[in-house]
């Protein structure tokens, strides 16, 4: 049993500022257990959101000592000894109060990528290596820590241009499901802003689920766009091809 | 008011999408309630697989999928209900395939299919170890597609019922406050169970029964409320689950002396016996001495480094996270923890309650299809089966409906009921009250039942409904007040536990996840081969029964 002193970020919308609470500490403990304690002994009006504890709700993402990170997961004794713990919202969305914030630019967002499309005529046969590559994109549990970390999202607010790093992911897992049929490739070069990446990472490194993110969703589709845009030789050979398709076999 | 819906889901986990799916389709006018955004919804925490008698790894038909589940009921379970679960299961899980669900793969490209608990062939469906996971994300985005209305962080709290039918909801917005009525033709129930009852359960914070207690206060019966299934392999103290998988990919169980020890409880499926029997080998072994803690072990290390990885990465990264333990070296420690309820709210096969124009469907419904024990697997199983069947239904009722009329007068009592306990100034915090709930339920109402203290716990239950009729709320706002609802939750624990306990003491005999190895250790058909019905009636439960629905199977002796 140690005591720690937490600094809590108390407040609504832009109104407000960090509270400072000491709780009494036990082995094992997540931040997010420290929180209900505050909540029951010492601020039972503090908003938080949470459910399952497990780190698969994907309910409680804060920003702890400035990292964005899910409070469930977060041990103490990953935290500096003896110094004070700052928990605060997500930057990058609205604050509702305390540490409760509006992620529903994100439900927007989803809205506008056509869904998992297969052929009429499909045949249901899948190969596991095809399962596995769009198995890690679907472990994605929509906590929102890469869209908070994006720079392009969280500092220059460009969320009406680039759809950010989630939704790079579940681009990805629909374009590399086999029987899928849609084609997202004139979305991600446009209205979803993939230009706008410039791979720093940051969304790979706050990933609780360990998503590759970067390297495994967005370079990728990032080279469709490249290859159906912007590569001479696909284009010369696409637009030969399409002569040939006219006129008849040669 | 809003305005009036033909189908109104309360719950936005599997089976409550399933439904609003199926009732769209069929071209009811559908909205769906929930405390959380949907994709939150416990379901997402189910891991290991979904049955159906598919037949892609081994000889498998609907009847032996469908003995199984009621021998895993312990005979309890309604076999008419069971062998429609049975038989539609299958084009269940196809057309989740067609919606784009991830399911692992045989070699020659078809569905997967792994062994379970108490399982005659290999029939459980798996997406790697996060199936439930899987499937919300398929299902919501199948919801977001056809545009149906969510009113997410609404928290439903009153069924409002008029002339003998149900014509809606109350709820509390949670992000603005305020009272919020939803009138609605056909009202679905979907809002799982109540785990949090228990200190150890792997429930997540927002499984505190609401549908149920909801349902039990508008008049409508509940049934086999005493039966609530304990997982075998749950973490200490966080309770959170580890999945049955890993016993399907071959894990054993060991006490503290290292033996495996389910060879003298069930020497031939092991570790793959029903969650019940398994549940209570393991609180003998460590109510013997052979544990460890409070805990016994889950071993996969025999699997190898590359099969945990592969195929039950999620539970490396939990044992990881959660209990300091690389399961590809030591073996993880783990105890019973409360998981699935059994019982729940009445209903037949299309869900319809005992409540008109009122259906439920999932964890909070009791067809029954799974009696006194659930197979591993069936439960998702359920949630999409009966999801379905709840929504055809509903809507088909509401197409040909006249308008559902929610009188005003009841609106505006609500808000007094509320505004009265948001201003009280005196009295006793509710979270006091739910801990004292939580841990006596787990002390008296275990695994292990006796008489004595089944009464204790009456006696308790009845006494902290006392108290909680006095509790305060410090958070008197309106945005987001977690305080409120969490009071209110608690008020349906409770009402729920008291049902649960006497039921309980009803049932003298032992069956399925109902185990009374001191006073009444066998089970009894001649006296007790029957639903228990409870109603609320007078601030208390009353007791009833109902028959069990046979079709094909006699009741046998029960063993793995």
């Amino acid at each position: 049993m140690s005591t720690r002193r937490f600094a809590v970020w108390r407040g609504a919308g832009t109104e407000g500022g960090l509270v400072e609470y000491d709780v009494e500490t036990e082995e094992g403990m997540v931040v997010l257990d420290a929180l209900r304690e505050i909540q029951r002994w010492q601020a039972e009006d503090l908003a938080i959101r949470w459910n399952c504890k497990a780190a698969k709700c994907g309910s409680c993402s804060a920003e702890v000592n400035g990292k964005p990170c899910l409070m469930c997961k977060t041990r103490l004794d990953e935290l500096p000894e003896g110094e004070v713990i700052r928990v605060e919202p997500m930057r990058a969305f609205p604050v509702i109060r305390d540490l409760v914030t509006d992620v529903s630019w994100n439900y927007e967002v989803n809205k506008r990528i056509p869904p998992f499309t297969p052929a009429p005529d499909t045949e249901w046969l899948i190969a596991q290596e095809d399962v596995d590559r769009m198995s890690e994109f679907r472990k994605c549990i929509e906590c929102f820590l890469c869209q908070d970390v994006c720079h392009v999202l969280r500092d220059h607010d460009m969320k009406s241009n680039y759809f950010g790093p989630r939704f790079m992911v579940r681009i990805a897992a629909l374009e590399m499901h086999p029987l899928d049929r849609a084609d997202r490739v004139e979305l991600l070069a446009g209205q979803a802003g993939i230009g706008l990446c410039n791979i720093t990472k940051c969304c790979t490194e706050v990933c609780p689920e360990g998503i590759h993110i970067t390297d495994n969703a967005i370079i990728p589709l990032k080279e469709r766009v490249v290859d159906r845009y912007y590569d001479p030789l696909p284009m010369l050979g696409r637009k030969l091809a399409g002569r040939r398709r006219k006129d008849g076999p040669v | 008011m809003e305005d009036t819906h033909d189908v109104l889901v309360v719950g936005a986990g599997l089976a409550g999408m399933r439904a609003a799916i199926e009732a769209y389709d069929l071209g009811a006018d559908v909205a769906v309630v929930s405390k959380l955004h949907p994709t939150r919804s416990h379901s997402g925490a189910a891991e290991g697989g979904i049955n159906a008698a598919l037949g892609n790894a081994s000889e498998d038909s609907p009847e032996l999928h469908g003995y199984d589940t009621v021998k895993g009921s312990d005979y309890l379970g309604d076999q008419d209900a069971i062998e429609i679960l049975c038989e539609e299961g299958p084009g269940d899980v196809f057309q989740l395939e067609r919606w784009g669900a991830g399911f692992s793969r045989t070699a020659d490209g078809r569905i997967a299919q792994r062994p379970f608990g108490a399982a005659g062939a290999p029939r459980t469906a798996y997406a790697a170890d996060i199936t439930g996971h899987v499937l919300i994300q398929v299902l919501y985005e199948q919801l977001v597609k056809r545009g149906i209305k969510v009113y997410e962080e609404f928290f439903a709290w009153k069924l409002v019922e008029d002339g003998g039918r149900c014509v809606g909801v109350i709820c509390w917005d949670l992000l603005h406050g305020g009272v919020k009525a939803f009138p609605a033709k056909t009202v679905i129930l979907a809002t799982g169970g109540p785990g949090r009852l228990y200190v150890g359960t792997t429930n997540a914070y927002a499984c505190t029964g609401d549908g149920m207690g909801m349902a039990l206060r508008a008049g409508a019966a509940l049934k086999d409320m005493e039966m609530m299934q304990f997982h075998p392999t749950t973490l200490s103290p966080s309770g959170i689950l580890i999945t049955e998988g890993c016993r399907g990919e071959g894990a054993y169980l060991l006490n503290k002396d290292g033996e495996r020890f389910m060879k003298r409880y069930a020497p031939n499926a092991l570790e793959l016996a029903s969650r019940d029997v398994i549940s209570r080998a393991e609180q003998v072994e460590i109510d013997e001495g052979r544990g460890l803690d409070g805990n016994v072990f889950l071993d996969l290390r025999h699997l190898g480094a590359e099969r945990i990885v592969e195929r039950l990465h999620g539970t490396r990264e939990l044992a990881l996270t959660f209990a300091h333990v690389d399961p590809i070296f030591e073996p993880i420690p783990i105890r019973p923890g409360a998981h699935y309820h059994m019982g729940g709210v009445e209903t037949d096969v299309w869900a319809r309650t005992t409540l008109d124009r009122l259906y439920a469907a999932g964890e909070v419904a009791c067809v029954s299809v799974h009696g006194a024990n659930r197979l591993g697997g069936n439960a998702l199983m359920e949630t999409i089966t009966y999801g379905r069947r709840a929504g055809r239904h509903a809507a088909e009722t509401a197409l040909e409906a006249d308008d559902a009329a929610l009188p005003e007068s009841v609106v505006r009592d609500a808000e007094r009921e509320l505004q009265a306990l948001l201003d009280r100034s005196e009295g006793e915090r509710p979270w006091r009250i739910r801990d004292e709930l939580a841990e006596t339920m787990h002390e008296k109402f275990g695994v292990f039942r006796r008489e004595e203290q089944m009464t204790e716990q009456g006696e308790i239950v009845r006494s902290l409904r006392e108290r909680y009729a006095h509790v305060i709320l410090e958070d008197k706002g309106n945005v987001f007040n977690n305080d409120l609802t969490q009071a209110l939750e608690l008020g349906f624990l409770l009402e729920l536990a008291e049902c649960m306990v006497v039921s309980g003491l009803a049932r003298k005999e032992s069956r399925g996840a109902h185990a009374r190895p001191y006073d009444f250790p066998e089970r009894d058909d001649e006296n007790f081969l029957h639903h228990t019905i409870v109603h609320w009636h007078d601030g208390g439960p009353v007791l009833s029964t109902k028959p069990v629905r046979f079709t094909k199977w006699e009741p046998q002796v029960r063993t793995y």
